[in-house]
This record gives C-alpha cells, structure tokens and sequence, in this order.
C-alpha cells in the first residue's frame, strides 16, 4: 500500500490540445500503452529510441514525424530544448519504464507545463531506481526487495515510497538493527 | 520566570539528559485517554491549557541550547537536512518573522526584537547571538532566513506550499525527526509525503486533515500532539542515520528499560504565513524516559493500558516491534487498574 507511488493509465489523445508528441524509451511505441481506439499515427510526432550509436533524429520539425534517437539521454537533451520552444496548446505523452517517464515528467514541470498536459503511462520493466538515505546514491534496475547498494554497499530495504523529485524509491538498510540479519531476498520487481 | 537552562546536555553518544520535576510536569503527554487511535485531533494553538508546553508559540525549555547546538552538529554533518526549493523565499522571511516575534513576546528576558522600518536588530542572549540586518534583504543575513531562525529554535519546521488545491513540502529543517527524510520526501504532496503511515489512509484521517489544512486562517495557528519511542534521549532518529541508532533497539533489558525507553512527543503546530501563503509546519519533539514518566500516577497507569492494546500494525510503524511487551511488562507495575481522569493533564502540582 502506497499514497506516493504513481498510477498509470492507457494514454488517450487529449483533444483539447493542438500539437501532440509522444516519446518511448523503446524502437516502436507499444501498442499496448495506448488507450482503445488511439494508435501511434494520431501523434502529430513520435520519437522513439533505436538504441544504437548511428541514430538521428531529423532535423525539419512536423516535415517528418518519426524521430530516432540514440539513448533515452539522447532522447531527453532533445525534448528539452523542444519543451523551451513550444507554446500552448502543446500536449506530451510517454511511455516506458518508471524511470524514463518521470525524466519526461520533470523536464516538463521545469517549464511550466501543468498535470493534464502531460500522460505517463509505464510498460515493459517494472524495475526500480532505489535511492539510499544514508549515502544518497541511487541503484538502478533493482528487481528485488532487497538490493545492495551502489555506493555504500548497505543492504536495502525497497520501500514503496516514491519521490517524483528524486525519480526513485527509498532504501533503508534492512539490518541496521542487527548486521546480517537479512530476510530471504526476492524478484518481484520484473 | 527564568529558564534553567542545561547547556551540557547531549543527545547522542554519552546521552547526558534528564528532565528536571518541572520539565516532567510540563511535558505535553499525548494521550488523552487509554487508549489510542490515529484522528484529526487539530485544536486551536493558543497559550495555555493542559500543559505548559502550550503556554508559548514557541515554546523554549531547559535543553533549548543544547538542543540549538546538537541541531548546529547535525548540519555540520548533513548540510541537507535544512532544505528549502528556490520559489518559497517569501515565505522563509515570514517564518523568519513569526519565530523572532513570538520568541520576543513570550521571552522578553532572553530574547529582543528591534525594528526601525525595515532594519531590523534581533538579540538571542541565551546563544549570544545580537545581529542587525534588512528585513528582505538575503545578504544582510549570514544564512538564509530560514536556516538562520530555525537553528536557534527547538524542534523541526517543514514549509508547506499551497497549490492546486494541494499542500507540497516545499522546504524544511530536518534534524530531530521521528525517522522520516525531508531530503527524500521534500517536493511532494500532502498525501504523498504520508504515504508511509499506516491505517490512518484507510480511515481518510489525511482526506479531512488537508481540507482542514488548506483553509488554515492568519492568525488562527492550530496544533496537535504526535508520539513515537526512542530508545536513548536521542533527537537524530533520522533515515540517514538508521545504521548508527538502529542497534540502540537491541539494546533494552528488562532491568534498563525504565531509563533508556523514551517516549517521544511532537508537539505539532501549523501556521499560516502572512506573505507566502504558505503554512509552517512545527515539530516539537520531547523526550522522557519511562522512569521520569511514571513519577505522574495517571500516566504511568495510561501509558500502560495505551502501549499494551495498541493497534498491531501502529505498533510496527512506530518501531516498536522488539521491545513493545518488555514495555508492557515494566509498565504493569505502574498501574494498579485504578480509573484515570480524562484529558492529558498530570493531575499533581508537585512530584
């Protein structure tokens, strides 16, 4: 039970909008991340993610709709600069893992755009980025309830605690009180 | 009345602390009956009532400067666990406001606000600390406003930004907390930064608390009283430094649970800030073991009946788990099944 993990929800095209761009962090936009009745080409543009060092994305705005990128941090440096330059009316969608949406997320909060104008929806890995109170660094990919951590090698504790700002769930050390009194560790983030 | 203050206390490794008989009767005990249950237990923040711990806006106690000192050790190690998003300055000047008035008001003797239009000399003697500066002006000030207030009071202080029909704690000072991260937790909403507490979701206490909250007046402070354990009068209970206070929970016996088994209090308040609109959140936390608790015979007998019967899962969040029925078992000895009065008070005037 968690009051700060998101939900997500199928995406719909928000017709209130005027220009519509959606990103993935995969090569093709999932299908089944989108709402019945929405399919891919009702997005003015889609830019997706090849996951390859030759990808490039074009350079003539609405001239071509598809756009390839390299990496989703490739992807992101693009959609910031985009973000700078669009107006009202702009609406933006994302798919993918946990991790990538709420880049997308904050990249648009930064400039002003408000909770309905942009959709998150996750598909694919359910994996988690897990942020360690005591030493701050952030473990990425945990599948398990109990993960070591990247920097001070604690074992922690994932907790069902989400912090949008931080884009992670909270670690705490599961044998502060007794070293080495760790529970029998399990995937159950896939 | 002057306060005794006790200026060598510490709060972590040899833990030098006690209560005084008047601290012990004025600490704000929090159950009001024997039993306990989350609830929007809000009243209004005015002085005076059950206890002496509401006799003040702020209130200040013997440990005000050790407490002061142990908050400066905390921020030498951790600088961010005072945390404040860039858009909340307005109301970092207000809070800078509201605790130097207050302060001034209720403790003429040790502290004095002067103000010539916007130049403004605030005087702390119990600190030593006398600095003139402009009233808006960050650079006349040697921290930012509300890092500069909130180290010479006791207790933590998260601000609340109020949008979209919604509160975010967008800033805070974070030191004696009852194991929760401000640095984790800063940025979210009122429902997301609860998201951990147990049960009180399911019973829409949080639904009703932020309602009440967003219609919060100027002028019209409320506050309520909050409780956890702690093992050793130890204010640092944070997340960050769990693996150093966490083996202080295997550490209790039967023989030395009176002394070392604290219950911790906050004395919650929320105000209103005139400028910002946003609201400060105040979290006044007490410490007193079981030993200083039960020289009052009401709540040696209530204490009891509230930690044996208390809600499993409560229990568990509240980190009581390991020692909860050693607890019970010393505790029995202080309750002869003899009714209590209803309310919070200690109902003796001496111990």
């Amino acid at each position: 039970m968690s009051k700060s993990r998101p939900t997500y929800s199928p995406l719909y095209l928000d017709k209130t909008g005027k220009r519509h761009l959606i990103v993935s962090d995969t090569a093709e936009i999932p299908a089944e991340a989108l709402a019945d009745g929405v399919t891919p080409d009702m997005f003015d543009e889609r830019w997706t993610i090849a996951g390859h060092s030759k990808a490039i994305p074009g350079t003539e705005r609405g001239a071509v709709a598809d756009h390839e990128f390299r990496s989703m941090n490739h992807l992101l440096i693009a959609l910031r600069r985009r973000l700078g330059e669009e107006k009202m009316g702009f609406r933006l969608y994302a798919v993918g893992a946990e991790g990538f949406l709420w880049e997308v997320r904050t990249a648009a909060v930064v400039v002003g755009m408000g909770g309905g104008e942009v959709q998150l929806n996750q598909v694919g890995s359910q994996a988690r980025r897990v942020f360690c109170n005591h030493c701050r660094t952030i473990t990425e990919g945990v599948t398990t309830n109990i993960v070591e951590c990247a920097g001070c090698g604690a074992n922690l504790f994932v907790r069902d605690h989400f912090s949008r700002r931080l884009n992670a769930f909270a670690g705490f050390q599961v044998d502060a009180e007794e070293p080495g009194d760790i529970p029998e560790i399990e995937e159950i983030y896939r | 009345m002057s306060i005794a203050y006790k200026p060598d206390e510490t709060f972590r490794d040899d833990f030098v602390y006690s209560n005084s008989d008047t601290a012990i009767l004025r600490f704000p005990f929090p159950f009001i009956e024997d039993e306990y249950m989350y609830s929007v237990n809000i009243e209004p923040h005015v002085r005076g009532g059950e206890t002496g711990a509401f006799e003040a806006v702020f209130d200040v106690d013997e440990h005000y400067i050790a407490e002061c000192r142990e908050r400066a050790m905390v921020l030498e190690q951790d600088p961010n666990r005072c945390m404040v998003l860039p858009h909340m300055m307005t109301a970092q000047w207000d809070t800078l406001e509201l605790i130097m008035e207050s302060l001034a008001e209720d403790y003429p003797e040790d502290f004095t606000l002067e103000k010539d239009g916007d130049a403004w000399t605030w005087t702390n003697r119990p600190l030593g600390i006398k600095d003139s500066f402009v009233f808006g002006d960050v650079d006349s000030l040697p921290l930012e406003p509300f890092e500069y207030i909130t180290r010479q009071a006791q207790g933590d202080f998260t601000l609340q930004d109020q949008r979209e029909n919604n509160l975010f704690m967008d800033g805070g000072m974070v030191t004696t907390q009852a194991d929760w991260s401000l640095e984790f937790d800063l940025g979210m909403s009122f429902h997301e930064w609860h998201g951990p507490v147990p049960v009180a979701h399911e019973i829409n206490v949080f639904d009703r608390a932020l309602q009440y909250l967003l219609r919060l007046q100027y002028g019209n402070p409320v506050r309520r009283l909050n409780w956890t354990m702690t093992v050793n009068p130890r204010l640092d209970t944070s997340p960050e430094n769990y693996p150093i206070w966490g083996p202080d929970r295997t550490t209790l016996t039967p023989e030395n649970i009176g002394g070392k088994l604290h219950l911790r209090v906050e004395l919650q308040t929320l105000f209103r800030l005139p400028r910002s609109n946003a609201i400060l959140f105040g979290i006044r936390c007490y410490l007193a073991s079981l030993d200083e608790l039960t020289r009052v015979p009401k709540w040696g007998r209530r204490l009891h009946r509230v930690l044996r019967d208390l809600h499993p899962e409560i229990a568990e969040y509240k980190g009581t788990t390991r020692y909860r029925e050693m607890a019970v078992d010393y505790l029995s000895q202080f309750d002869d099944g003899e009714p209590t009065s209803p309310g919070i008070g200690p109902d003796v005037e001496s111990l």
